[in-house]
């Protein structure tokens, strides 16, 4: 069907949708999808168009981006609730553009399904990639992460446009030599902090260098794999840093680029890298250092990651985590609180979830700190419950919930801290059913 | 104090799908019932392992670049490991393990990966490279003296071929092939199997059966062990066999 039938279908449904009080996610773009398979290529673009991608942490970085963008005056569309297949890209650019599918924008920033990276931009033009990290994810639906790896690389050997790297993951790093005529690769880094270790706690990946196969040597890990590594023979690792953020105070919620100070809302190492992603991208479109440091003062989500309530005085902390570095991230947080506390865990087993939950054995729970009680729920809250037990957590301290809303009920029955711990299909429910407590 | 002793091979390369757990879960058990139980792990550039002087090999499932990185290694070790299969200490072999442990592997290309020949089956990567066999199952297996269901995920491209003896009989997913009648490989003291969940996590009673088997192989005792709290266990397994075997539609 022609751009601008499908367009004005398109409109349609999302003006029905909205009367009728449904918000329609991917809808729109599953029919513009089903109208035009190359609809992407219809749309008339001038502006710059930033990609995120990465296992954790694209809507962070994607908001944050959009955010600093807005903060210095500038018109940006940005798929912001996490629609990032193709068919949620083209939700938002139908509904951004006119009939003829020009786009009014200053930027247009998209945070994208690894997956789909290449599909997406072989139909639209990209002017900046970033890449955060890549962790095990949903092996049943995305596959080996190795697979996935050499998909993008395969994508980037005739990319020519900016390519921002985070430094510290071996597995990213690597993709900065895909095309070596690139002359705008741009890697940031952290320095260590202060609960970097010497051994991996977490599960992790890249173990051997990309290049020759030896086993990378680290001096230090900051989380899961990402750290400081350097290959021992090949020398692999060794890359010149573009932004490197340096004294990183959790704490205090602070961070240093060379001598400017930020103030941020996060008390979290994975936090820093996407904020150290974001300056990079915020920098190379020349934006004024105060748009970026009052930014990321004021920035917060509020949708379920890292995000703080009070409910029923009890402090609660809902954070996402869909797979094994999310969690143990997640449960960091848990352990650098010393307040009692009670831990919630929401694991779903859908499709969008990927369907093998058996990841939860690679989180971490050996140092809980002064974690009273353990509640499970979601279609998978038996599988939950008994990896905690096996993981040595007395069975009379677990409680397993298949109802959400009886979980969070027993939650509540005590008034101590709570975090509340969610995979991907289960953190919005989660956080209703946690703010409609009663 | 009574010990059992297990060993891990390569840990921090077969790690893909929470193997771990069943790691985990053999200790838990085994020292709830008052025994001690001691895990020493062997990965590739440390020193040779006395393979014989474990009650238990563990082995689980990793990424396929990485796998061939320590077949290479572990190739080394044949004939020991061979010897401490027949001098019957217990092996439980997931996914990757499996199919090393079997003739060969061979690749899409073509391409023959050796095994380590303990055993006869041996396994062909499916021609096409996106299609998988990835999902729940829950099979029927008879170890002791009866019939139990087991439940799992299995994630394999690759088709288990030459087996006599199966793990089981599949109730419902794929198992050694795409739709088969049988998944994995079973003898008195090996389990080699694409199980994973971790396979321990949902089947307590597989577990104490395991441990039983190497208690009675070691101190030459039948021993019953003591009942452990396994509610969370068994809700769980009257969950899914309701969801995948009960209310199929």
């Amino acid at each position: 069907m022609k751009g601008f039938f499908t367009i004005l279908i398109t409109k349609i449904v999302t003006i029905i949708l909205k009367i009728s009080g449904k918000n329609g996610g991917n809808l729109p773009g599953k029919i513009a999808y089903k109208l035009n398979k190359n609809m992407l290529k219809y749309f008339k673009i001038k502006c710059p168009v930033i990609a995120v991608v990465g296992t954790n942490g694209k809507t962070t970085t994607n908001n944050s981006i959009n955010s600093i963008l807005k903060k210095a005056n500038y018109n940006v569309i940005s798929n912001l609730q996490g629609n990032n297949m193709e068919t949620g890209i083209l939700s938002i650019l139908t509904k951004e553009s006119t009939l003829t599918g020009k786009i009014k924008a200053d930027f247009i920033t998209l945070e994208v399904d690894e997956s789909y990276l290449p599909v997406v931009f072989k139909k639209l033009k990209l002017d900046t990639l970033v890449i955060l990290d890549f962790f095990r994810d949903q092996l049943d639906r995305v596959g080996e992460i190795e697979t996935l790896i050499l998909k993008i690389n395969e994508f980037l050997k005739t990319y020519n446009g900016n390519l921002v790297l985070n430094s510290d993951d071996p597995n990213v790093a690597r993709l900065g030599q895909a095309n070596p005529d690139n002359s705008n690769v741009y890697y940031f880094s952290v320095d260590k902090y202060k609960y970097a270790t010497d051994k991996m706690k977490e599960a992790g990946e890249g173990k051997f260098c990309p290049f020759c196969s030896t086993r990378l040597e680290y001096e230090y890990y900051q989380y899961a794999h990402i750290g400081k590594f350097k290959c021992p023979n090949c020398n692999y690792g060794d890359n010149e840093i573009y932004k490197l953020i340096t004294d990183v105070d959790l704490e205090n919620k602070t961070f240093k680029i060379k001598n400017d100070t930020f103030k941020i809302n996060y008390n979290s190492i994975y936090s820093i890298y996407n904020f150290a992603a974001a300056i990079t991208v915020a920098s190379l479109y020349n934006i004024d250092i105060e748009y970026i440091k009052q930014t990321l003062e004021e920035f917060e989500l509020n949708n379920g990651r890292q995000e703080k309530l009070v409910i029923n005085g009890s402090e609660t902390t809902i954070n996402l985590a869909k797979n094994p570095t999310g969690a143990n991230v997640s449960l960091r947080l848990v352990n650098e609180d010393n307040d009692p506390k009670d831990v919630l865990f929401v694991l779903n087993d859908k499709s969008a979830d990927g369907t093998d939950v058996s990841w939860i054995y690679d989180i971490d729970f050996s140092n809980l700190n002064n974690v009273n009680r353990i509640i499970t729920s979601g279609t998978r809250a038996y599988d939950m419950a008994i990896c905690i037990k096996n993981n040595g957590v007395s069975p009379d301290k677990i409680e397993a919930y298949l109802n959400l809303d009886d979980a969070v009920k027993s939650l509540y029955k005590t008034n101590c801290k709570k975090y509340a711990i969610s995979n991907y299909t289960a953190v919005q429910d989660t956080r209703h059913a946690i703010i409609n407590y009663k | 104090m009574k010990e059992l002793k297990i060993l891990y091979l390569y840990p921090d390369i077969l790690d893909l799908y929470g193997d771990i757990g069943n790691i985990k879960i053999l200790k838990y058990r085994i020292e709830q019932r008052g025994y001690k139980a001691t895990v020493d792990s062997y990965s590739i550039n440390d020193p040779k392992p006395n393979f014989r002087s474990y009650d238990i090999i563990f082995a689980g499932g990793g990424a396929d670049n990485e796998q061939q990185i320590l077949a290479e290694d572990l190739i080394k070790y044949k004939d020991e490991i061979k010897q401490a299969k027949d001098a019957g200490v217990y092996f439980l072999l997931i996914c990757g393990a499996y199919q090393l442990f079997g003739k060969y592997y061979k690749g899409v290309e073509g391409n023959i990966i050796p095994g380590l020949e303990v055993f006869d089956y041996y396994t062909e990567a499916n021609p096409d490279r996106n299609q998988r066999c990835i999902g729940n199952i829950i099979i029927e297996s008879s170890f002791g003296n009866s019939k139990t269901k087991i439940i799992g995920f299995e994630n394999h491209g690759g088709q288990t071929y030459g087996i006599e003896t199966p793990f089981g009989k599949v109730l419902y997913g794929n198992g050694n092939k795409f739709g088969d009648e049988f998944e994995g490989f079973m003898e008195e003291n090996v389990i080699a199997t694409y199980l994973h969940g971790p396979l321990l996590s949902k089947n307590p009673e597989l577990t104490d059966y395991i441990i039983r088997y190497c208690l009675k192989r070691k101190y030459n005792e039948e021993v019953i062990l003591d009942p452990l709290n396994d509610e969370l266990e068994n809700k769980c397994r009257l969950q899914l066999f309701e969801r995948f075997l009960y209310n199929k539609k």
